[in-house]
């Protein structure tokens, strides 16, 4: 008798649950809106109600700790299934969803929400209810009770007649895109797609390694394009001593001369115009805000002085040449060095056709104040995509997938570009100069039409990780350290 | 397979008012329509069971 005014409370939600969402769903948005749920909201109704049936359980027999567990357990995976199953949308833009919204949500948003509700429902309850509430034998509910419980089951024989139009009897089961609801025989699809093989995975799409240009085949013979012309290596020289890491992408400033080179320590350093004297550096640290872990793989100069260091997620540093920095107020930003560097911005950049791939080069154009990437392939996505980010808010700006230009043609059907491997960037007079460390292949792609107008065999490459322009030669930086130089 | 899940919750909750001398057959019901809602889910999610964002 003591916990009775409990059960008048559970009772209480009982109705309201078995009301909306369990009842509203199916008589309401199903038989007068024709909303149909799809195979995943299915599950999720169904958790509500077997939530709501615990309820009736406990109404009925009193608080069995397996009562009141089993619920919590739904609920934990209800919270789960709203969680999986919102993911699939939440990114997508402003207003975008599946199906229809209840107001201002999409049902399956609402679903985790209502889960989140029920565990602090049964939390409160709990720490409400007197000790010496559960008795061996079946209690009355009474008629607030037994009202509750009706109500649940009207809204379950409402789901029971959607069920059975929209999914058919077993083993067809719910759709990944139902049709809508209609009492017309001839409407209803039956469907068993969710039962044909697919593969099992924790993380779908994203399950995928790092790339890694291990194992590239460097013979320029052997890549997609047919008849490469070859370029010979010329003269030879190694990047000053001294830094920390290995190289992994080197840029020069036209103006200037001097290069900026990031290693895969996450230093960013100035050299002088023959590579040989290291004139100042920092090392970034990688774990402040933004996440810069992973390694740097790129680097651009944007102006005399400025410069964007990138890692393989595309995120990136702005760093500006400051002769007097301040120490104390560079400490956050840099694990070492840093005394004529400032760090004047962290961010992200966000690509579309190239989400799901990293990359290893980044490129500065000036005409269009604008920085370029170029993805690499991995081992489940392979795609070979520009992207272009404008200069004033680091925004993307254009992505396009490069096509063939004339004059250039591919070995075989199937092979692609595909199956480059870009990690040296560089634009010059309207063209981006994209070196694959796969195939050794330097392409020309010419970004107002976005056709690969030139393509030349690099000979004596080993795992080319930058390049940079001279008026008289590209030249390529070696992971070695070493700087190739090959005449234009 | 939803509309059978439903037809067994309509079954238990029918038990647990008009019958509660069955209450052990009813939760058994419940245990089932339980799995049966995980096992469905995972169904339908399994080509990703983790929700698909960066980690």
């Amino acid at each position: 008798m003591r916990n009775e005014p409990l059960y008048r409370l559970l009772a209480v939600l009982l109705l309201l649950v078995s009301i909306a969402p369990i009842g509203v769903a199916a008589w309401w948005l199903g038989f007068v809106h024709g909303e149909s749920p799809c195979v995943l909201c299915w599950q999720q109704r169904t958790a509500m109600t077997l939530v709501a049936l615990c309820c009736a359980f406990i109404l009925r027999f009193g608080p069995r700790p397996r009562y009141v567990g089993l619920a919590l357990l739904i609920s934990a995976h209800g919270i789960y299934m709203g969680v999986r199953h919102s993911a699939l949308h939440w990114a997508r833009d402003v207003g975008q969803g599946f199906a229809g919204e209840f107001i201002g949500a999409h049902t399956y948003t609402w679903s985790a929400f209502i889960f989140w509700t029920f565990v602090v429902a049964i939390g409160l309850l709990l720490m409400a209810m007197r000790d010496g509430a559960t008795g061996a034998e079946p209690r009355d509910p009474g008629p607030l009770g037994r009202l509750a419980i009706g109500v649940f089951l009207a809204a379950v024989a409402g789901n029971v007649v959607q069920a059975f139009a929209s999914t058919g009897p077993p083993p067809y089961m719910g759709q990944s895109d139902p049709v809508r609801f209609s009492f017309d025989p001839k409407t209803w699809v039956w469907s068993l797609e969710e039962w044909e093989p697919a593969a099992i995975s924790l993380r779908g799409r994203y399950a995928f390694a790092s790339p890694s240009i291990d194992g590239l085949d460097a013979d320029p013979a052997r890549g997609p394009l047919r008849g490469l012309a070859r370029v010979a290596a010329g003269s030879r020289t190694r990047i000053a001593a001294g830094l920390d890491g290995t190289p992994a992408d080197f840029a020069r400033d036209p103006a200037s001369g001097r290069f900026a080179v990031v290693t895969s320590r996450h230093q960013v350093a100035v050299l002088d115009t023959g590579l040989a004297r290291i004139e100042h550096s920092a090392r970034l640290d990688p774990g402040y805000s933004v996440d810069l872990g992973r390694g740097l793989v790129g680097v651009a100069w944007v102006d005399a002085a400025t410069l964007v260091a990138l890692n393989e997620s595309k995120s990136f540093a702005t760093l500006g040449e400051a002769p007097r920095a301040d120490p104390a107020k560079n400490w956050r930003h840099f694990l070492a060095g840093g005394e004529r560097f400032e760090e004047r911005s962290r961010g992200r950049f966000a690509t579309v056709r190239a989400r799901m791939n990293h990359v290893a080069a980044l490129a500065f154009d000036p005409a269009r104040p604008s920085l370029l990437t170029v993805s690499v392939p991995n081992a489940r996505h392979r795609r070979l995509v520009v992207s272009r980010f404008e200069r004033s808010d680091m925004t993307l700006a254009e992505e396009f997938v490069p096509a063939l230009g004339p004059g250039l043609a591919l070995v075989s059907e199937g092979r692609s570009l595909d199956e480059y491997y870009v990690t040296g960037l560089v634009v010059e007079h309207g063209r981006l100069h994209a070196l694959s460390v796969a195939f050794s292949t330097l392409l020309e792609i010419d970004l107002v039409t976005h056709e690969v107008v030139a393509a030349r065999g690099l000979d004596g490459l080993s795992r080319p990780v930058g390049l940079a322009l001279r008026d008289d030669a590209w030249l390529v930086l070696q992971e070695n350290g070493a700087v190739v130089a090959y005449p234009r | 397979m939803e509309f059978l899940n439903f037809v067994l919750i309509f079954a238990t909750g029918v038990l647990v008012l008009r019958r509660p001398d069955k209450e052990a057959l009813a939760f058994r019901l419940l245990l089932f329509c339980a799995a049966l809602t995980v096992f469905l889910f995972f169904v339908g999610s399994r080509t990703s069971v983790l929700p698909p964002f960066n980690y």
